[in-house]
């Protein structure tokens, strides 16, 4: 018998945590529950679930606390849940290290799509098995190459500027995760960079302009609107 | 005591738009007077009035009582010490000069006061009309509630209490709970923008967006929803940056993609674009459906939150939720709103402005 991956689900509705748990039990996963913010830190403690999903209101604790209690010692998965009102929360969380974001009301398969690509991601030290092997990450008919510092559509050098080239790159590191609008300025341009994120927003729409077919319907580059952007995972 | 302090505010306010009115009233008032001074030889008899009525206008188009009273003050000293006999000199001597004094400030309070009324007025006709549309909203809202959850409950009961259903019975009963659900969703989620919005039009903060980006996600979302639809997107070249807040705006397109579907009936490809227009964004839905009737193309907006009781049974959900909220997010953000026919079809388009208007 396979061992199941554990999933904390950290929920107060009773209803909402028992089809999440339906969901997971039923696709290969063990699922616990959690109602309050103290039984879920003790449990994680105690249980060591291989991967939390956080609803980010809790009755007796702020969610974004959880969160920030949770990374100071430990690097465990974590995908956030947040009610649509809240999106500064959900950057927030993103920011504090979640690892993604559900937006309420979600369906079973973007749950388990979630799921699966977070799990994944701690499983690699780099986050992206193939980049590690051949220094490349392709999706579709884009190919990342790291070593060449080059990306090519159907085999084609698209040439990208150095800026551009970064973007991509930083993206195909962790392909199928949000990256927030501040990671990717801090990442690219230092921790001192200003905070205005119109130099990415033309960086980004030149970019798709070369690696799309069709700008407005990108199938590798896709935008989270007022949170970040989001490379499409690999095969 | 605050009650008190807040009215005495109200009725001694200050603004810079009435200093300038006053200020623009009196030395129309006074230019008046040099002239017919110059003119005649005497003015005495045109000043009182000249200046009474710049009073009068002052009181009626300013707040409060303030400028009113001011405006009557400089006019007593005006009529007294530049316009009259001995000029450039008080003479409070003259027989009837009470009876001036007395004139000005009358006009001046009783003006004042009408004024005061009249705004007071209507202030409040219109928080009656805001009233009203809630009320509207809020019917609307009952009614495209009640019956997707007569049918959850029904559909949800119906499987619990009949074991003996089929399970192909079953799924299809579950099939339409889930389709209630989610249009009980989509109802929720035009409530939260109209508390986006809120009361007050100037309240939404406004960002740049990639006009291509929020297409995208718009798109997205909706063919999650609908994959039957096909969906067409187009783009200009040049990066369209508007400013708006996104959230509200992705609401609209979906609101008017999924209007194509629901009310167009045969609709089975929409095209979305956006362009610039001059100053303006202006975004497209175009559908291949059966088109707005056309007794209802000149009422849409106008009618659009009354629930109509015409309509036959409430099996038909009407469109009036999802396009009020277009119309509200779009007159919040300044833009405009329109629907027209096609030879095949309909197409809303609506523009945004590409300037923030930050000096209003």
């Amino acid at each position: 018998m396979t061992i199941r991956e554990k999933i904390l689900v950290i929920e107060d509705e009773k209803s909402i945590s028992h089809f999440i748990s339906t969901v997971l039990n039923n696709n290969g996963y063990e699922a616990m529950q959690a109602q309050t913010g103290e039984e879920a830190l003790s449990m994680i403690s105690s249980h060591c679930p291989d991967l939390v999903i956080l609803d980010l209101g809790l009755p007796d604790m702020d969610g974004l606390d959880i969160l920030r209690s949770l990374r100071s010692w430990s690097s465990l998965p974590v995908v956030v849940v947040s009610a649509r009102s809240h999106e500064r929360d959900k950057v927030a969380a993103l920011d504090l290290g979640a690892d993604d974001y559900l937006t309420k009301p979600f369906g079973t398969d973007e749950l388990l799509a979630r799921v699966r690509t977070a799990i994944r991601h701690t499983r690699t030290i780099s986050g992206n098995d193939e980049i590690a092997r051949n220094g490349t990450y392709t999706v579709g008919e884009l190919v990342i190459d790291y070593n060449k510092h080059q990306v090519r559509v159907r085999g084609e050098n698209v040439h990208l500027t150095l800026s551009e080239f970064r973007i991509v790159a930083l993206l195909g590191k962790y392909a199928g995760k949000v990256l927030t609008y501040d990671f990717i300025i801090k990442e690219l341009w230092g921790p001192r960079a200003s905070g205005d994120n119109q130099i990415l927003r033309v960086n980004m729409a030149n970019i798709r302009r070369k690696i799309e077919k069709n700008p407005a319907e990108p199938e590798y580059l896709f935008t989270e609107m007022g949170v970040g952007y989001r490379m499409a995972e690999g095969n | 005591m605050k009650i008190t302090r807040s009215s005495l505010k109200r009725t001694f306010s200050f603004s810079w738009r009435d200093l300038l009115v006053s200020a623009a009233i009196f030395l129309c008032a006074t230019g008046v007077c040099v002239l017919l001074h110059q003119m005649a030889d005497t003015i005495d008899g045109f000043a009182s009035p000249v200046y009474v009525l710049a009073v009068l206008l002052i009181s009626r188009f300013t707040n409060g009582y303030l400028f009113g009273l001011i405006a009557a003050v400089l006019g007593v000293i005006g009529v007294n010490y530049v316009f009259t006999y001995p000029y450039m000199a008080f003479n409070f001597t003259i027989s009837g000069y009470p009876l001036t004094i007395f004139t000005f400030l009358v006009v001046s309070l009783v003006t004042s006061a009408l004024t005061t009324k009249t705004k007071e007025q209507d202030r409040l006709r219109m928080e009656n009309e805001r009233e009203k549309m809630r009320a509207d909203l809020l019917r609307s809202v009952s009614h495209d509630i009640r019956t997707p959850l007569t049918s959850i409950v029904g559909a949800t009961s119906a499987i619990l209490e009949n074991p003996a259903l089929s399970p192909a019975e079953q799924q299809s009963l579950l099939r339409d709970v889930r389709d209630d659900a989610q249009w009980l969703i989509r109802v929720v989620e035009n409530l939260l923008s109209i508390t986006r919005i809120g009361n007050d039009s100037a309240k939404i903060t406004k960002e740049p967006e990639a006009a291509e980006e929020v297409l995208d996600e718009a798109v997205r979302k909706f063919r999650k929803r609908f994959p039957a639809v096909s969906v067409e997107v187009h783009v200009p070249d040049e990066l369209l940056l508007v400013p708006m807040d996104a959230i509200l705006i992705m609401q609209v397109l979906s609101n008017l993609m999924e209007n194509a579907v629901f009310h167009g009936e045969t609709t089975t490809h929409i095209a979305l674009s956006a362009q610039r227009d001059g100053s303006w964004a202006r975004f497209y839905v175009r559908d291949n459906g059966q088109g707005i009737p056309p007794q209802k193309l000149h009422t849409l907006f106008s009618g659009a939150l009354r629930c109509e009781d015409s309509t036959p049974g409430d099996g038909k959900r009407n469109m009036g939720l999802g396009l009020s909220v277009c119309m509200a997010i779009i007159r919040a953000h300044g833009g405009t709103l329109e629907a027209k026919n096609l030879e095949s079809g309909a197409e809303f388009s609506f523009c945004l402005p590409l300037i923030k208007e930050d000096a209003k």
